[in-house]
């Protein structure tokens, strides 16, 4: 083990951009890899669903073409972990794609390791046999039926096949789904530094410009690790990490911020300590690793839930805004019975209209129930198992809300000021999360299979 | 009695994966932070019935070194299934901002 390792995160989201002056900085500074992660679940099922990333081709490819650029100037690795946000196979080959383009582009050389994340029906009723699927929070047990009506499933690989692509002689690994602090823990792991600091430091920094003041856009981050404690800092000199900044940023989207959930193990903050080295540095000790008796990956996956169509109207009239919630169950039972006429049962759609201005946003939790809005939102979804149904449910919604009677109404032809034409909106197939499982393996290789390429 | 929202530096919610929403209760001194932290105001029985969880679902908790209080519930709704109002949950804090803390 050498007495420092320097890593550089360009973004915390591959195509949401960085700073070139920041990023430039940033190489200087004697790095030992450069990487970025990819991947969010935040956007929901969706993306997982269809295959497609939440960002454009060309913004990962602005992104990635400069970090290649970096990485063969000053020779050193570059991983990109959860390729094209979920880490899917045709996420992964669309982002795969944008390489070899570049490189085709540039005239650029090097080996690259390609790492699968999608697991097969066969190999999960197989574990699900073996007792070693289980739920990650409030959600029902996997069974064989679960996994029969999964659309695609991914599993969040750890740092051994980043390890193994690397001894493999890759220099560029594109991984599909992985942990966020694993792309950033490989090497400084296979290096020999301390478990609780490698992991605790990539925890901090794959957020990269997340812990950086201010907020600029300038947001590669640098870490830097030391034997018994590592040091964050911005590459771009105008901003700067704060004691508080840092020892904040384990609270983000984790639900403790003291228990740091890995593969292998556990990030355990409770006695780190965090001080401000410099004027724009962080330094942070005392972060354990507890290795767990078993290894544990997580596993994501959807099911298709139908086609969606929506409606968008606003309501202005202050008797039928008075009622509202009486007036759309009535409009319900209406839509029952007319769509009953052409044969679509109830049990063949699913309908919801969200009232905004009252519940829009936090629907059944919102703690005020007697606001009086002078204007309210109408956004109606119908979720059907054909497109066809789903339209044909919506415009018999839409007609409902549109024209049905109420008490006292005088705004007799029409409750709703509808703005656009067309009206009803299709979009699509639609998805919805239905593995969010740990499954037990015993070699942490053999979910993921390592493809090397020379590009 | 001060609302929380006066209190708090930051009052946010995200998702924390597709099934739990968590919340950040921050603060700008030790002082307010502690004075929240040992109200005892911020404790499952109330986070239950403002998230209309049960109480073994609430978790709370203190964060001393970044002067915070994190509490988790289950979503309404997995992210993104049908009737999920906030897929990145980042607007369910809402009913934390009336929250009163005690003098």
């Amino acid at each position: 083990m050498s007495d420092s390792l320097s890593m550089m995160a360009t973004t915390g989201l591959l195509g949401y951009g960085f700073g070139e002056e920041a990023f430039r900085y940033g190489l200087e500074m004697d790095l030992d890899f450069i990487a970025a992660d990819a991947g969010s679940m935040d956007p929901g099922p969706h993306y997982l669903g269809e295959g497609v990333p939440f960002v454009s081709r060309k913004a990962i490819k602005r992104d990635i073409g400069l970090m290649l650029e970096g990485a063969l100037e000053k020779g050193i690795p570059m991983l990109i972990g959860s390729a094209g946000g979920s880490g899917s196979a045709p996420q992964v080959a669309l982002v795969r794609e944008v390489v070899e383009e570049i490189a085709a582009e540039r005239g650029y050389h090097f080996k690259m390791a390609i790492i699968h994340a999608d697991q097969s029906k066969e190999y999960l009723h197989a574990k699900l046999k073996a007792g070693k699927i289980e739920p990650l929070g409030p959600i029902d047990d996997v069974t064989p039926h679960t996994i029969e009506e999964t659309h695609r499933v991914v599993a969040m690989m750890g740092v051994e096949p980043f390890q193994q692509a690397l001894k493999d002689g890759a220099q560029v690994v594109l991984a599909g789904r992985a942990t966020d602090a694993s792309i950033y823990s490989a090497i400084p792991l296979m290096r020999g530094y301390d478990p609780g600091l490698v992991w605790h430091l990539s925890k901090i920094v794959e957020c990269a410009g997340a812990v950086a003041v201010p907020k600029s856009g300038q947001d590669c981050m640098i870490g830097i690790l030391k034997p018994d404690h590592f040091l964050v800092v911005p590459a771009h000199p105008d901003v700067r990490c704060t004691r508080m900044s840092v020892a904040a940023h384990t609270l983000y989207e984790n639900p403790s911020p003291y228990h740091l959930i890995e593969p292998d193990g556990t990030v355990v903050t409770v006695d780190s300590t965090y001080e401000q080295f410099d004027e724009r540095t962080v330094k942070v000790a005392g972060s354990r690793f507890e290795h767990s008796n078993r290894y544990t990956v997580k596993l994501e996956g959807v099911r298709r839930a139908g086609y969606r169509t929506v409606f968008m109207a606003g309501a202005r009239d202050p008797g039928l805004i008075a009622i509202i919630d009486d007036y759309i169950e009535s409009c319900r039972a209406r839509v029952r019975q007319q769509v009953a006429a052409l044969g679509i049962g109830e049990d063949q759609y699913k309908l919801n209209v969200h009232v905004y201005g009252k519940s829009g946003t936090m629907a059944s939790r919102e703690p005020i129930q007697d606001a009086v809005p002078h204007e309210v939102g109408i956004l109606a979804e119908v979720l059907a198992d054909d497109e066809e149904t789903s339209k044909a449910v919506m415009a018999m919604a839409r007609l409902a809300l549109l024209h049905s009677d109420f008490p006292g109404r005088k705004c007799i032809s029409g409750n709703l000021a509808i703005p656009f034409s067309p009206s009803d909106i299709p979009v699509g197939q639609t998805y919805e999360f239905n593995l969010w499982h740990i499954m037990e393996i015993a070699d942490p290789l053999e979910p993921f299979p390592i493809e090397m390429v020379d590009v | 009695m001060v609302a929380l929202s006066e209190l708090a530096s930051v009052l946010r919610s995200k998702n924390a994966g597709a099934l739990l929403c968590t919340l950040d209760l921050m603060f700008e001194d030790v002082a307010t932070y502690e004075r929240v932290r040992d109200s005892g105001v911020i404790n499952p029985e109330l986070i239950a019935s403002l998230y209309h969880v049960s109480q073994n679902e609430v978790s709370i908790i203190p964060y001393d070194v970044a002067m915070a209080i994190k509490v988790t519930v289950p979503r309404l709704v997995p992210s993104g299934s049908f009737g999920d109002t906030d897929v990145y949950g980042s607007q369910q804090h809402g009913p934390l901002l009336t929250i009163e803390i005690p003098d």
